[in-house]
């Protein structure tokens, strides 16, 4: 029998590597995560960079530089580059052609050298994180600036500084660039689940309800193979192509990491071989768990049509559990291992996090996985048995 | 050889097959007519295994094709109603799986594949993709998967459907050569000029039951009508079947 069922399984994998769209779907589509991950990322450790002290040069537009030399020296001397405000700062800010204006009032000098409150405005758009983080910036260096003045006008009257402050504040921000892109790695989860209902349903599709649609599947049933072998060779020939979409997922998910920021970067950590070797073992009994259902619903399904429409919505169903954890992150739990799919994309997060995995949390979901698994296997075999099969329904 | 007996089997409430008897005899071409939806094709799928009768029971050599099927299967090739191919797989390719399916293979196996290449003449297209094949091209590919195994009884619904007048003639032929070997050979038509070129034996179904059985020399004897047409429409109560 199993001669048999490896012939089936040789044809089916023949036959889906000449179809470009099955092809498409196991090694073109599981690209589509990784890359837009990647550009996210890249896109938020620039902006969240920008903002980060001592960084990269950082410009500032000012209306009325000429009205605060001291302050304009000041900046200087703390690096900023000092470019003139657009004609009109309000609508340029507001607009987000320039991040940030200063304006310098035309009495500036002379309140200040009088030792008076002389006034500056900061016309900003928070609500663009560019924005934002300019608004920081500016804010953290005329704060220095004031205190700076301070301590010198004090030191004119003999009154020691450190009395009127009480408090010397030092941020220490460990996450640094990856507070952002933490949050991004949420994402990693539901988008390798959604790629493992995804990978080799082409084939689910065209192996079942699509050759029973071209009429070659009455005549394949006459040959002498139990109907379950037969099953059981296209299965295995969808469960291959899920597979690999999952492992190009994965290296494709890995080389976005660590071409971002370099070997040096937090990324690169992300995905180790031994993670990955983690990763494609607790994935194993999801992979089968989702050909079976597959199968199921293509071998109930009248055409080819009706399959892929209600194919097309089931890698959403255990996707999203994932994407809701993204905003909401939960605590994994023992009785949370023994639900499918659910324990993988907790698991996953752990991995991909480089938190510390528990062993015995993955042989819980593993073997869940499995024994459910089984079950579909199980069922999908018995709906090839029926008579039905030829007709479909 | 194929036996049939008190063969039943119900669709919901219709009953399609309401106690069938005959017999296809080796080294005969057994003709099965009967009018649109008679039961025909039920009776082929029950026979080539693909369907259970509610009672009654079908023997190709002696096996039962419910208590023995894979034993059956080996002993038939079948060209049913639906005979689709797989667009992406050559013609040799069609024929070599189930070959394979069938336990050839090496040497033996493609032998055999070239050989029906040479006598369905597929020589043009037999390493082409099957997309784009005419009818006649994929009937003729059809025929050399259900052939590879050189079953002794061969079942065939409608194998002339949709071909011309020459594709019509070629499997004609063939249907006599195996015939003339000594196979047993069951075969679903509507075309009475061709159920008389090529049956031995006649065995007419009508609303799932049989209607007449005989050569074609008795089914006109016993009748008293001038040729088959006329004949089929006397037994079968000459209603339309739709």
């Amino acid at each position: 029998m199993w001669r048999r069922i490896i012939i089936v399984f040789a044809k089916e994998v023949k036959d889906n590597i000449r179809d470009r769209r099955s092809l498409l779907v196991a090694l073109i589509y599981p690209l589509m995560g990784p890359i837009l991950l990647g550009l996210m990322m890249t896109m938020a450790a620039s902006v969240v960079s920008g903002g980060g002290e001592g960084e990269s040069k950082f410009t500032l537009h000012v209306q009325g530089a000429e009205y605060g030399p001291a302050l304009i020296a000041y900046l200087e001397d703390k690096g900023v580059v000092i470019a003139p405000a657009p004609k009109d700062p309000r609508e340029s800010v507001r607009l987000g052609r320039v991040n940030i204006v200063l304006a310098i009032s035309g009495n500036f000098s002379e309140m200040f050298d009088a030792g008076r409150t002389a006034s500056v405005q900061v016309i900003s758009n928070p609500s663009r994180l560019p924005g934002l983080t300019a608004l920081n910036r500016v804010a953290s260096l005329l704060g220095g600036f004031n205190i700076l003045i301070w301590g010198r006008r004090l030191a004119d009257e003999d009154i020691d500084m450190k009395v009127l402050r009480p408090l010397s504040i030092d941020s220490v921000n460990v996450g640094a660039i990856t507070h952002i892109t933490d949050i991004l790695l949420f994402m990693v989860p539901p988008l390798i689940i959604f790629n493992v209902f995804m990978g080799g349903v082409y084939l689910a599709i065209d192996t079942t309800s699509g050759e029973r649609e071209r009429g070659s599947l009455e005549p394949l049933l006459i040959n002498p193979i139990e109907r379950w072998g037969l099953m059981l060779g296209k299965f295995l020939a969808a469960l291959l192509f899920t597979a690999v979409a999952v492992l190009v997922q994965l290296a494709a998910f890995k080389m976005v990491f660590n071409t971002m920021g370099g070997p040096d970067s937090p990324f690169a950590q992300i995905l180790s071989i031994p993670t990955l070797l983690g990763i494609i073992m607790t994935l194993a009994p999801l992979m089968m768990l989702a050909v079976g259902a597959q199968f199921i619903i293509a071998t109930v399904t009248r055409s080819f049509k009706e399959a892929q429409t209600y194919l097309g919505l089931l890698p959403l169903a255990p996707a999203l559990p994932g994407l809701v954890m993204v905003l909401s992150p939960v605590e994994a739990e023992k009785w949370m291992m023994a639900i499918p799919t659910f324990s993988q994309t907790l698991l996953l997060g752990q991995f991909v996090r480089g938190e510390s995995v528990e062993l015995l949390n993955v042989v819980i979901s593993m073997s869940s996985s499995t024994a459910l698994a089984l079950v579909l296997i199980a069922c999908a075999a018995g709906l090839y048995a029926r008579e039905e099969l030829i007709f479909g329904g | 050889m194929i036996e049939v007996t008190a063969l039943r089997k119900s669709f919901k409430s219709v009953a399609a097959l309401d106690g069938v008897d005959f017999t296809a005899r080796n080294g005969e071409v057994t003709g099965l007519i009967g009018p649109n939806g008679a039961g025909k094709t039920t009776a082929l799928r029950i026979i080539y295994t693909v369907m259970r009768p509610d009672s009654g029971n079908a023997r190709v050599d002696g096996f039962d094709v419910v208590a023995d099927r894979r034993s059956v299967q080996q002993r038939i090739g079948v060209l049913p109603d639906s005979r689709g191919l797989y667009p992406r797989l050559t013609a040799r390719e069609h024929v070599r799986y189930y070959g394979r399916l069938h336990g050839l293979d090496g040497a033996e196996l493609e032998n055999r594949i070239d050989k029906l290449v040479e006598t369905l003449g597929l020589g043009e297209f037999a390493d082409r993709r099957a997309k784009g094949f005419s009818k006649g091209q994929a009937r003729k590919v059809a025929l050399a998967r259900a052939l590879v195994h050189e079953p002794p009884n061969l079942l065939l619904d409608e194998p002339t459907n949709g071909l011309d007048i020459a594709s019509s003639r070629a499997v004609h032929r063939l249907i006599r050569n195996i015939r003339d070997q000594g196979r047993c050979v069951l075969f679903c038509s509507h075309i009475m000029r061709e159920v008389a070129a090529i049956c031995d034996r006649i065995v007419i179904i009508a609303h799932g039951k049989i209607a007449a059985c005989g050569t074609p020399a008795e089914l006109l004897e016993q009748t008293g009508k001038p040729d088959l047409e006329e004949m089929f429409l006397d037994v079968t109560g000459g209603e339309a079947g739709w």
